[in-house]
């Protein structure tokens, strides 16, 4: 009975979320600190791990990149002493690495090091602030539960899981058990939440109703646990008790509707952080003069979620992007939808692929896809866009984190592609053989002019490197901060939500008209009229939820 | 007075025994899946550890669990197939059962789908063991579900692990010789070998056909009756593999070199090949490091609690 009156009075108590932190800064990869003072986050553009100050609103960068590298910072957490906080930093070898660091400031500390598992999510500390609760994706393809020494030493595996990334764990007040999302059965899409002993000795399923439940977060008291569900039709904060390990009666709704949330953590006078997105983007076609006046939307089903278009070389296919699922803080998933542009005709391309990066056509009309297969290999793949008939084209088990991005010409027998950002490599597909065109930091957005002779990409942050097809003298274009590049009837380049036209040639670059507010990914019509681009705003802000 | 200290003897030795802990190998998960309806106790541990080494579980007594699966080669043996009663010989190579609690299915065909359905079947086997479960239990004065359920136990307990690549994985960067991390790169990499043996346990717990033994063994279809499931067996471990030869399910390779040869060349090519063996083309460098890395998984085992 008193149990029941508890649970009520959490239940009632949850006030209206408020927002705390709402500007161009706010990246969803860090985490309150358990006093509430302040947040740990990513500096857009720079990558530096950074705090933002809740009252007062400042910010303040702790670990900065070197000049002239790509470093940055990612998922971060905070010590129960809210004095260190622990983060994953991409580094100088193209890992992911674990660092602590003060708040203060100074020099980090690596704690782990080592690129068979390159990707790390710090997530939680122990409560004597003694490990760090991680979670490690290995080249295999299994992501591990693990602790880390904060002082240093050697990890401890809790708990391998095959090919399932928890959205997120977390670690009850007095270190006894963790909470993780991972599917609910072995043929589930749906995700439920799991309590793991942290000694090991037992696991428990501890959402047992359908739909989707994710983000799991233990209450200051450890008795309670609070996760997201679409249970309710729409992606709603539920509570459940917990005692000794075990699940204690029904779950229960604590707030409805939060949105596209991204829970961040849980403070000690009980304020649930989460991170919202709004706003949305989507795929228009416009005109190069006029882009803003002329442009329409074209995708038909499932709106406001799509990006990366890519026009077939015939001009009457546009390919693109389109999110599915729940949200996620990193890739998110995505499946390759085909549009006829004539015809009110939109489909999907039953494509086999774990993960996919960005889509383009081949110059004979087949799709080239980037991304990643559930076997942990990464690549290109030439893809039907009526059979979905898949093929590797270029394939690495556990390849460069960046992975690979790559152009078909007509004919099939060539691709060129960039491996990760440091090599430009052509490769004969009927003998294999292989040649290095580029080799250099930094190499991104490769584009194939339309004779097929020069191939572009960024190079940097201050050029373009054009490179001929069959190797020959290349040639740098002074152009600062691109993007993206697309090269159709002319050179373009987009920088933020700017377009650009280059010239191979050397002349100065020239500011096209402003398409507004248009988001990355953009492709030429062959006509050399129109263009497709992704346009419109996702917005992130991070809000609080009382939770009693 | 002896009676009581007896009972104070046994009950230390009942409560020491409740508060021993397994103590898991460095590289593998420290949770350890145990069915509810056979939690692990010391007392079960230390049954089942006794009944494995017992000869009474076969017909003639001249058998033990022990005897395909000895402790000093990693609970295996050395021979091409198993050997049972009255020098009768099995069709396939003694299976690995080291880290065995973190299975999914049990035999090379994967027919078990838990240790405790898995533990009776040799003794029963005509080719193994060859007794009848009941009079097994009978011999050692138990019941069936009581033998089942020691003897499960005490191989949940059997775990190989502390090897130099879970030192190099838990971060101890110099763990690995350049070769080993050179074959390592290889066995992710180039070979593909990660296709199917990764994790802790260097196993993904299904099923592939490599075309070793084609078409002698069906193998996984004697399970399922899937036709294309015919020539598959289950992706084994490789923990202690570079001292446990010879290797597959049918024992024909003899050395870890026959092995990355084997794989080198494609496998053996029939209908049910699967996708992911294809030819490898390897240089001597680059299989000669791959031997070397697999020898980077020999480490400690250790069994009981």
């Amino acid at each position: 009975m008193l149990h029941l009156a508890a649970a009520l009075a959490l239940a009632t108590t949850a006030v209206e979320p408020r927002v705390v932190w709402s500007d161009a800064s706010v990246t969803l990869l860090g985490a309150p600190s358990p006093d509430g003072r302040f947040l740990s986050y990513v500096e857009p553009g720079s990558g530096a791990l950074s705090v933002y100050d809740v009252a007062g609103g400042n910010k303040r960068a702790l670990v900065t990149r070197p000049a002239g590298s790509n470093e940055f910072a990612y998922f971060s957490t905070v010590s129960p002493d809210s004095r260190q906080i622990a983060f994953a930093w991409f580094n100088d070898e193209g890992f992911y690495d674990l660092r602590v660091v003060s708040v203060e400031g100074g020099s980090p500390r690596v704690l782990y090091r080592n690129e068979e598992a390159g990707f790390v999510q710090p997530c939680a500390w122990t409560p004597d602030g003694a490990s760090i609760l991680t979670l490690f994706f290995r080249k295999d393809n299994i992501s591990q539960i693990a602790l880390v020494p904060a002082r240093g030493g050697p990890m401890k595996v809790l708990r391998s899981l095959h090919w399932v990334y928890p959205k997120r764990m977390d670690l009850a007040p007095d270190g006894r058990f963790i909470v993780y999302d991972s599917f609910a059965g072995a043929a589930s899409g749906d995700r439920t939440i799991f309590l793991l002993a942290a000694d090991g000795s037992k696991e428990v399923k501890l959402v047992a109703r359908p739909g989707s439940h994710l983000f799991p977060l233990w209450t200051p008291d450890g008795k309670h646990v609070v996760y997201t569900s679409d249970s309710g039709g729409t992606m709603d904060a539920w509570m459940l008790d917990i005692a000794d390990g075990k699940p204690q009666g029904e779950p229960r709704v604590v707030r409805r509707n939060l949105g596209r949330a991204l829970p961040l953590g849980i403070t000690r006078d009980w304020n649930y952080y989460y991170g919202v997105r709004s706003g949305a983007s989507d795929v228009f076609v416009t005109t190069l003069d006029s882009p803003a006046a002329d442009a329409r939307r074209v995708t038909l089903r499932f709106p406001e979620r799509n990006s990366m278009p890519a026009w077939s070389p015939d001009g009457r296919r546009l390919a693109y992007l389109s999110r599915r699922g729940t949200e996620n803080f990193g890739e998110q998933a995505r499946v390759i939808v085909v549009r006829e542009i004539d015809r009110q005709e939109e489909r999907e391309v039953a494509v086999k692929l774990a993960h996919i990066e960005r889509v383009r056509w081949s110059g004979d009309g087949r799709l080239v896809v980037s991304g990643s297969i559930s076997k942990g290999r990464s690549g290109l793949y030439l893809v039907d866009p009526q059979s979905s008939a898949m093929r590797p084209l270029i394939e690495e088990a556990g390849g460069p984190y960046r992975g690979f991005e790559g152009v078909m010409p007509a004919g099939g027998r060539r691709i060129y592609y960039l491996r990760g950002e440091g090599e430009l490599r052509a490769r004969d597909l009927e003998s294999g053989e292989e040649m290095t065109l580029a080799r250099g930091a930094s190499l991104s957005h490769l584009a194939l002019s339309p004779d097929g002779k020069t191939l572009a990409c960024v190079a940097g942050p201050d050029s373009i490197l054009l490179t001929p097809v069959e190797g020959g003298e290349r040639k740098r274009l002074p152009f600062a901060e691109a993007t993206e590049l697309d090269w159709g009837k002319v050179l373009i380049a987009g920088k933020g939500s700017e377009l650009w036209r280059l010239d191979p040639e050397g002349g100065p670059p020239r500011l096209l008209p402003s398409p507004g507010n248009r988001e990355r990914g953009f492709s030429q019509h062959p006509d050399g009229k129109r263009i497709a681009l992704t346009a419109g705003k996702e917005k992130s802000e991070i809000r609080v939820l009382r939770l009693r | 007075m002896r009676r009581l200290a007896v009972a104070v003897a046994l009950a230390t030795l009942i409560l020491g025994a409740a508060e021993k802990k397994l103590v898991v190998p460095a590289g593998l998960d420290a949770y350890l899946p145990v069915p509810d309806s056979n939690p692990l106790t010391a007392g079960k541990v230390e049954l089942g550890r006794k009944l494995f080494f017992d000869k009474r579980l076969s017909r003639d007594q001249s058998v033990s669990c022990a005897t395909c699966h000895d402790p000093a080669i990693a609970f295996t043996d050395r021979r091409k197939t198993a050997a049972g009663v009255n020098g009768r010989e099995g069709p396939r190579r003694v299976p690995r059962i080291a880290n065995r609690v973190y299975g999914k299915s049990f035999f090379w065909d994967g027919r078990a789908g838990s240790l405790e359905e898995q533990v009776l079947q040799p003794i029963a086997n005509p080719k193994e063991m060859d007794l009848d479960v009941a009079e097994a239990a009978s011999r050692v004065g138990l019941d069936v579900p009581a033998l089942e359920q020691a003897l499960a136990s005490y191989v949940r307990t059997i775990l190989a692990g502390d090897s130099p690549y879970d030192r190099y994985l838990a971060g101890d960067a110099g763990a690995l010789t350049a070769r080993q991390r050179e074959g390592l790169r290889l066995f992710r990499g180039k070979a593909g070998c990660t296709s199917c043996h990764l994790g802790p346990n260097l196993t993904d717990e299904a099923f592939h056909n490599t075309g070793v033994g084609w078409p002698a063994d069906p193998g996984r279809y004697q399970v399922t009756k899937v036709e294309t499931d015919r020539g598959a067996f289950k992706t084994p471990g490789l923990r202690e593999a570079a001292r446990t030869p010879p290797y597959m399910h049918d024992g024909s390779l003899a050395t870890l070199e026959d092995v990355v040869e084997f794989y080198s060349k494609g496998g053996q090519g029939n209908p049910y090949l699967d996708p992911e063996i294809r030819k490898l083309d390897l240089t001597a460098a680059e299989k000669a490091a791959l031997v070397a890395f697999l020898e980077a998984l020999n480490g400690k085992v250790r069994d009981g609690m």
